[in-house]
């Protein structure tokens, strides 16, 4: 029987305005791999922080081989033999990879003077122990994703870890890494007899990689389970569950003309890889096309490029009939497009102005709100925005209160409300309810509803399973920059849709009857 | 009324402790070396206002400062630092300068507005050049602008000071004078205050205008703030970012048009001392809000021109300008470090809060 | 043409040259710290305007030119402290904090020295001690190389030492390289269990001792004076050369050393028709130029590199 080297005792950890972990316990065993799941905001990042010491959790207690954790400070956790990969590297970019490995315990020369050639040999040491093959000499921030992951690798065993934490690691790795990755967990963990927890909402390499699993949900835990005893179907129904749906809505009228097309698309991320691969699909007016997917599967980018935000690499994009490739926003606005952007704090709004200037750009120079296209109608303009203030039920002091004061509910209903004033035949909308009490939920649903209705195109991207399925007439997942799986309204629920959002499965032969 | 309601009343609170410890700072400075604080206050509101030569003065020294603060704040609202400010008033002095020189000839009136359209178009390509390099490469603007200040001022004092002198022998050093005719009536005699003072109040005016009630100042205001939501929203941000640089650097040459057609009376290399610097600070530590830097433009103005008074009565230094001028900076400066900070220790304790209420509801 | 132009290059220029150089090479190097922990500091010509006037103070007070060294670094670090206390705790803009330092450096320098010690324009005593020229024995006895290498004041031997040692500090030390890291990647360094607002603190005050001991030299080197105003934009003229350097001490030192020759040059290219302000334009327009081509060529770095990782994508994905 395995002994227990990580327990986690009632671990609440509370942000302002979100419950990130909720009183979650389990334990993690010695000499395992332990996959952690769960959608976005499932609270798996968060509990991994709390063990790694960035997070001091709010109640509740960590036990590291046995000896609870005093103080949560990353040193603390690496003085107990945990390391942690983050999603976002921790690589200073100009320094070698040796030099990056040996931050902060670099071998001196009397002392005071860094002894270089003794943390390359350290770090080629370690490569020829663990098997993890890279070049000390190299710059970091000239060698590839995949090595650069192995010098994060390296780095918590160069530091005597013998737990190790990988948050989402193969989001940034191709299939080859991915395997090369996993060759090198299983071997670490036979042969030094590592423990290895990994962050994924990949259920293939669940299966794969892991012995145990652990199902997280809206910060609360779900389940542990062995692996052999599941399977990814199981998996994906615990990640959902059976919330209870909000009320049926009236969708009324018939499909029309095709207005959004998309052909054969490509498109790369910041990084420079490709994060659309190949996506084709139609809106047609008075649809809405659901997008179910997680997040850094390339639906952001796909919206971006149909919008104008990101250039398109292949393919093409048709809005109203007009190819938009190359277009700006402004020019792909005017054809008859709005669009709610999945962060609206970044995107959507300036949140140093007030309610009235964020709710009128993009009409301040029609005629009814300026003279000559220049000069401002002051008070029509604030008789527009209290207008729109009431119609959206918008609570708080008036008009003119900052945006950024407003909460994350208001604040969506004036993207919302100033976007959908637009009156285009086409809607882009991203995530429109993330971080919105429930009665504005209720609200922007409708107002979506009423858009659908008045025949508007519209795609709908949304990480909330209740929220795609409530409101879209068809659905599409996507997973890995691909389309994996179309559905009609009806032809699925949402535990066999998240089947599909972990995994590729287009080349699966239909269904399970 | 309701404009009253649209000031941040904290802030003003704040910026009003502010000038009076800045000024106490001053006080305890003049008593540590043997001067009497109050008699030295009192000498520096008498010294701005007491005559109509100083009042004079005081008011011209106000409008320079104030419209270099609002070519600042043009600059920042669209989103670019312009900190090359007293290079583009440099180029556009000296340029505005050899138009009435050369086209004396022609009527006053087309010679004024010939020098004008030069010192704007001067000033505002200087600023320009800095504007594309950050807008297409991405090069810090606060960086090429420093640099080029130096080139702007060395290659204008060549200029003034060698192939572009005057010829005439009463003159020590720089342009020959401009003509009587294309100087700018004064509006108080003996003082520094000229006809030029009415055409920076419309230019202040215009600048007011612009930014807080047209659509292009209002696609500005947002470009600056969120260039990505701006871009979202079909603005063209490249361009207005661009627009609202070469806008400063118009309103800098425009500044030095008003310097030598207003007083000087000629173009030589010491035009300005660092004004721009000046002006700019202040439109800094008043957040860009042109009303602000007007109010505080008059409170400088004020101890500027005064400080000279103390220093020819009293023997104080007229440094303590400076001295009291940075001390206000610093001091509104640590102010909003301190607001930050006690913003994010408030949001903390909330959450710390929630969470116990939670803990406590669910009886854990 | 020629001739006039080879009749330039006398010993008398390349001595223009180093003492130019020397207290611009002091106060870069300290530039270099704060730069490379991410900190864009222009208020390196207060720092060395304050360092330049206690130094003349307390040499004058204690008759003694160590005396005034001593105090320049302590006023160096004290003005180090403050800024990092505003730039780095408070956060404020290092933009404004640094011109601010400027301005309130200039003007307590200037009253105090015509307030407290009855002086305008320069003061000039000789009770102000100045440190000792240095001959450096058997290199001075070699012909025309002995001139140009012996004989200056202490610091110009002193800022040729501390190139290599900043130079060993940043990129041979542990300590260094945290600081580069805490300008680079200051989560890296946080993560790997060290803060890096020490790091930035530390960097700020190291740039103060700089600054201070180029105000020391500057004011105590060669003439034992303090004038008003002294540094000369010195401090903006170690900043360029810290951006035209690239923030690598053996770059940042030729860049003092070119941008000193230059300025020499401008004096004696005027005897020839070259005008000295445009001369003494060059090495300011050449940072400008120098930050384009940097910026632009890291740009391009990092698209082949992306390029490349598709590339690669591509072919694994088929």
């Amino acid at each position: 029987m395995q002994d227990s080297i990580i327990k986690f005792e009632n671990i609440t950890m509370q942000f302002p305005g979100v419950l990130a972990n909720d009183n979650v316990s389990f334990d993690i065993k010695q000499g395992e791999v332990f996959a952690l799941v769960g959608e976005n905001g499932a609270g798996k990042s968060t509990l991994m922080n709390v063990l790694y010491g960035i997070n001091t959790p709010t109640a509740g207690n960590v036990y590291i081989k046995g000896k609870k954790m005093e103080k949560f400070h990353p040193s603390e956790a690496i003085a107990c033999g945990v390391g942690m990969v983050h999603q976002h590297f921790m690589l200073v970019p100009s320094f070698t990879v040796a030099q990056n490995i040996a931050l902060s315990k670099e071998p001196r020369k009397s002392k005071i003077f860094y002894d270089l050639k003794a943390a390359e040999k350290a770090t080629s040491d370690l490569v020829e122990d663990y098997g993890l093959v890279v070049d000390p000499k190299a710059v970091v921030e000239e060698i590839s994703v995949g090595l650069q992951q192995r010098v994060e690798i390296l780095k918590t065993l160069y530091r005597g870890a013998d737990i190790l934490i990988l948050d989402e690691p193969t989001a940034v790795l191709t299939p080859q890494e991915t395997e090369e990755l996993f060759d090198v967990i299983r071997r670490i963990v036979k042969e030094k007899n590592m423990t290895v927890i990994i962050i994924t909402h990949k259920l293939n390499e669940v299966m794969a990689i892991s012995d145990r699993v652990g199902v997280m949900r809206k910060g609360k835990l779900v389940g542990v389970e062995n692996t052999k005893d599941v399977n990814e179907r199981i998996l994906a129904s615990m990640m959902v569950g059976r919330d209870v749906l909000l009320g049926k809505v009236n969708k009324t009228g018939t499909p029309g003309d095709v207005k959004i097309e998309v052909k054969d698309l490509h498109v790369t991320d910041n990084r420079g890889l490709l994060a659309v691969k190949g996506v084709d699909l139609n809106v047609r007016a008075g649809e809405i096309l659901g997008v179910a997917a997680i997040e850094g599967n390339g639906q952001s980018e796909l919206l971006e490029a149909i919008t104008g935000l990101r250039d398109i690499e292949a393919g093409e994009v048709y809005i109203e009939g007009t190819k938009i490739n190359g277009m700006d926003p402004g020019q792909i606005r005017h054809l008859g497009l709005a669009h709610i952007p999945e962060d609206r704090i970044a995107t959507g709004v300036s949140v140093q102005s007030d309610i009235t200037d964020n709710l009128i750009i993009g009409k301040e120079t029609r005629p009814e709100f300026s003279k000559y296209k220049l000069q401002l109608k002051k008070s029509t303009i604030v008789r527009y925005a209290n207008e729109i203030f009431e119609k959206f039920d918008m609570r708080g002091a008036g008009v003119d209160t900052k945006v950024g004061s407003l909460s994350g509910g208001n604040m969506q209903k004036v993207v919302v409300a100033r976007e959908f004033s637009f009156n285009t035949p086409v809607l882009i909308i991203a995530q429109p309810t993330r971080g919105v009490d429930v009665g504005a939920i209720e609200f922007i649903h409708q107002c979506i509803i009423d858009k659908r209705n008045e025949g508007c195109a519209i795609i709908l991207v949304s990480a909330d399973l209740d929220e795609v399925f409530r409101l879209s007439d068809r659905i599409i997942t996507m997973y890995e920059g691909k389309i994996t799986g179309e559905f009609a309204e009806g032809e699925i629920d949402k535990m066999g849709i998240s089947y599909y959002m972990t995994g590729d499965r287009s080349n699966e032969a239909g269904g399970e009857a | 009324m309701k404009f009253l309601n649209k000031i941040d009343k904290k802030y003003v609170l704040t910026l009003i402790i502010c000038i009076f410890v800045a000024l106490l700072c001053g006080a305890f400075i003049m008593l540590a070396t043997g001067f009497n604080p109050i008699e030295a206050y009192a000498t520096i509101i008498e010294g701005a206002i007491g005559k109509p030569r100083l009042l004079g003065n005081t008011i011209e020294k106000f409008m320079t400062l104030c419209l270099l603060g609002l070519a600042t704040a043009i600059g920042a609202k669209g989103g670019l630092f312009n900190v090359g400010g007293e290079g583009q008033l440099f180029f556009g002095a000296l340029a505005s300068t050899m138009v009435g020189l050369t086209l004396s000839s022609l009527p006053a009136p087309i010679v004024i507005l010939l020098a004008f359209l030069t010192a704007v178009v001067v000033g505002g390509f200087y600023a320009w050049i800095p504007a594309m390099l950050k807008v297409k490469l991405n090069v810090s603007e606060i960086i090429t602008t420093i640099m080029l200040n130096t080139v702007a001022i060395k290659v204008v004092t060549y200029l003034v000071n060698g192939p572009w002198v005057s010829s005439s022998p009463a003159v020590s050093k720089g342009t020959d004078y401009l003509p009587d005719k294309l100087a700018f009536t004064k509006l108080i005699a003996a003082s520094n205050l000229s006809t030029g003072f009415i055409f920076g109040a419309i230019l202040t005016f215009l600048i007011w205008y612009f930014m807080k009630m047209t659509t292009v100042g209002l696609q500005m205001k947002l470009t600056g703030e969120n260039p990505r939501f701006a871009r979202f929203s079909g603005l063209k941000s490249d361009k207005i970012m661009v627009g609202s640089m070469v806008a400063s650097g118009a309103i800098c040459g425009f500044v030095g048009m008003t310097l030598v057609y207003g007083y000087n009376g000629q173009m030589v290399d010491t035009i300005s001392s660092d004004y721009y610097f000046d002006g700019m600070l202040v439109a800094m530590i008043m957040n860009y809000n042109p009303i602000g830097i007007v109010i505080m433009s008059v409170f400088f103005a004020i101890l500027n021109t005064g400080a000279n008074m103390i220093d020819m009565t009293m023997g104080i230094s007229s440094q303590i300008y400076d001295i009291i001028f940075s001390v206000l900076i610093f001091l509104m400066a640590a102010n909003k470090g301190f607001i930050e900070w006690f913003n994010q220790s408030q949001a903390k304790k909330k959450a710390r809060a929630i969470a116990k209420e939670k803990a406590g509801k669910e009886g854990i | 043409m020629w001739e006039q132009i080879t009749a330039l290059f006398t010993v008398g220029l390349f001595q223009n040259t180093i003492r130019n150089a020397t207290p611009v090479i002091l106060a870069a190097l300290g530039g270099l710290f704060t730069e490379h922990a991410g900190i864009m500091n222009i208020g390196m010509e207060g720092m060395i305007l304050g360092g330049a006037f206690v130094a003349v103070v307390f040499s004058f007070t204690f008759a003694s030119a160590p005396m005034g060294v001593l105090f320049a670094v302590l006023i160096g670090i004290i003005i180090g402290l403050f800024f990092a206390l505003f730039v780095v705790k408070l956060k404020s803009d290092e933009f404004i904090i640094g011109m601010t330092l400027n301005t309130f450096s200039a003007g307590l320098t200037v009253y105090l020295l015509r307030t407290v010690f009855h002086q305008t324009g320069s003061w000039v005593s000789t009770d102000i001690k100045g440190l000792p020229p240095i001959d450096i024995p058997v290199i001075k006895d070699i012909p025309l190389l002995g001139d140009i290498l012996s004989g200056y004041s202490i610091f110009v031997y002193i800022s040729w030492v501390l190139v290599f040692l900043v130079w060993v500090f940043l990129y041979r030390t542990p300590y260094g390289f945290w600081m580069r890291a805490s300008g680079e990647h200051p989560e890296a360094l946080e993560t790997a269990g060290i803060d890096p607002v020490k790091m930035k603190v530390l960097s700020s005050v190291l740039c103060g001792i700089f600054c201070g001991l180029s105000g020391a030299h500057l004011a105590l080197g060669y003439l034992n004076c303090f004038a008003e105003g002294m540094s000369a934009s010195r401090g903006f003229i170690a900043f360029a050369c810290v951006v035209f350097g690239m923030a690598n001490p053996p770059k940042v030192f030729g860049a003092a050393l070119l941008f000193g020759f230059l300025q020499a040059l401008a004096i004696r290219l005027q005897s020839v028709g070259i005008p000295s302000d445009l001369t003494e334009a060059v090495p300011y327009l050449a940072t400008v130029l120098m930050l384009v081509y940097i910026t632009v060529r890291s740009a391009n770095k990092k698209r082949n590199r992306a390029k490349k990782a598709m590339a690669v994508q591509a072919a694994e994905e088929g």
